[in-house]
């Protein structure tokens, strides 16, 4: 393997992180405003978050990709695939977030709820300061776990044209029939991603935890 | 004044609550005692609702609580707006603290005044700080509850509930869950309430403690309040035979 094939590949590990990080942030947003609706007082809105996350939980990512890709100039949006790329890694990835922040939500013992409702505390307040900040720390770690594997789903992309890590490494294989060699580096690559975000998210756990929250690190 | 009519309350197909009618006057001390599963707890929750209940009806200061009766005489619940603003006017301190983790002791007394009242946050503060030394935790501000002993923490409820200048206090075995050295530390704070004359409901095991702190002592026994008086009359000279028995047993 020669330096310009590693900077194809390094390249390409870019776009895939900047990918997953597109979509991670809005798909984080979208989860929480999906875990709003599953908390709904109303029926209509709960069955409307339950029909989502069913549907795009059960669907495979790559067959959502595809989905996507065509219909998106079907609807006549022409967007780019990696516009496309990214709105597929978001939908999907709400659907995992939204469950995630879900269990944390569930996981606030009803003592805590009580005091805040007997500290008569209005809506915006109790989301704000005793409802959110739980549920950030109650669900860390299964949200880096998605956020970890939307660094590896990005590499489904491939297959609607956006060029990430994957396809540059088929395309380079294409040319040098590397195809361990190249594979090797792009799962190595894959894995130093990865890796990273772990570390990010251990770092975070131990500074959220250190501010006095019950459970220590592991 | 707290004045409650006639408060039914089931769980499932399980009556709990048959009717209870009780009045606290302003300043007075009202300690509820009973056997396990008697009721009493839940009544003093109904107060708060943080329980719902069935029947009947709760007024503070002659204000009915949570509930209102149409002209149509339908009951319904007050706009969750106003149940906000009615406990507000209740402090609450519960058997297991229930302090926020994840917010300092002075972040914790301050949640209410600031978001609950409005209170501006230097305020807030200055208030926070002063109810915290009143506990004797002036140099605990800054520490989170994983770091406080239970009494600590318990006093930090304490100083939260006071923190909205309540009118009730309601005390749920408040020294239930504290192992046994530390339970003087969180009625010495109590004791030290009593000059203010704020009106206080406990639920208690301790009944040396309701003795010498209450007005009256309250025996809930069959979901109502199946004896009242004052200490000496409900320890001493008790007339309720279930009383007299459960007085034996706890002695």
């Amino acid at each position: 393997m020669n330096a310009s094939t590693l900077t194809l590949l390094l390249e390409g590990a870019g776009v895939s992180l900047a990918l997953a990080l597109t979509s991670i942030a809005p798909a984080t947003i979208l989860g929480a405003a999906l875990t709003a609706l599953g908390f709904s007082r109303f029926a209509a809105l709960r069955v409307l978050y339950r029909l989502y996350v069913y549907v795009v939980r059960g669907t495979p990512l790559l067959v959502l990709a595809l989905l996507i890709f065509y219909a998106l100039p079907a609807l006549d949006l022409r967007t780019g695939p990696y516009i496309a790329g990214a709105l597929v890694l978001t939908l999907y990835v709400g659907a995992l977030f939204a469950e995630v922040f879900r269990g944390g939500v569930l996981a606030i013992p009803r003592p805590q709820w009580e005091s805040a409702k007997s500290l008569g505390l209005p809506p915006a307040a109790m989301l704000k300061k005793v409802i959110a900040p739980l549920v950030v720390r109650y669900t860390l770690p299964p949200y880096i776990n998605v956020c970890v594997m939307t660094v590896k789903a990005s590499s489904v992309l491939s297959i609607i044209s956006v060029w990430e890590l994957t396809l540059a490494a088929r395309e380079i294989i294409e040319r040098t029939l590397a195809v361990f060699t190249v594979l090797g580096v792009a799962a190595a690559i894959y894995f130093i991603m990865c890796f990273g975000l772990d570390r990010l998210g251990r770092r975070l756990e131990r500074r959220l935890m250190a501010r006095g929250f019950a459970g220590e690190p592991v | 004044m707290i004045e409650v009519r006639g408060l039914k309350k089931a769980f499932a197909a399980t009556p709990v609550l048959r009717g209870v009618d009780l009045r606290v006057d302003d300043g007075e001390v009202l300690a509820l005692i009973g056997r396990s599963g008697c009721g009493k707890t839940t009544l003093l929750r109904c107060i708060n609702f943080l329980e719902d209940y069935d029947e009947g009806e709760i007024r503070l200061d002659d204000h009915p609580l949570w509930y209102r009766t149409d002209p149509d005489g339908r009951r319904r619940r007050v706009p969750d707006q106003e149940a906000r603003r009615m406990r507000q006017q209740m402090g609450v301190v519960f058997q297991q603290y229930n302090l926020f983790p994840h917010m300092t002791a002075l972040e914790n007394v301050c949640l209410g005044p600031r978001f609950s009242q409005k209170v501006p946050a230097a305020d807030a503060l200055t208030l926070g700080r002063k109810l915290l030394a009143r506990v004797g935790l002036a140099d605990k501000v800054d520490a989170y509850p994983v770091h406080l002993s239970g009494g600590q923490q318990q006093r930090v409820a304490i100083a939260r509930a006071l923190a909205m200048r309540p009118k009730v206090l309601l005390l749920d075995e408040i020294t239930s869950a504290l192992d046994p050295e530390l339970v003087g530390e969180v009625e010495d704070v109590i004791r030290s309430l009593l000059p203010e004359r704020i009106m206080m409901v406990l639920v208690t095991h301790a009944l040396g403690f309701a003795r010498e702190i209450a007005h009256r002592i309250g025996y809930v026994a069959g979901g109502v309040i199946a004896e009242i008086g004052r200490p000496e009359q409900i320890l001493e000279q008790p007339q309720d035979a279930t009383l007299k028995d459960f007085l034996r047993r706890i002695r």
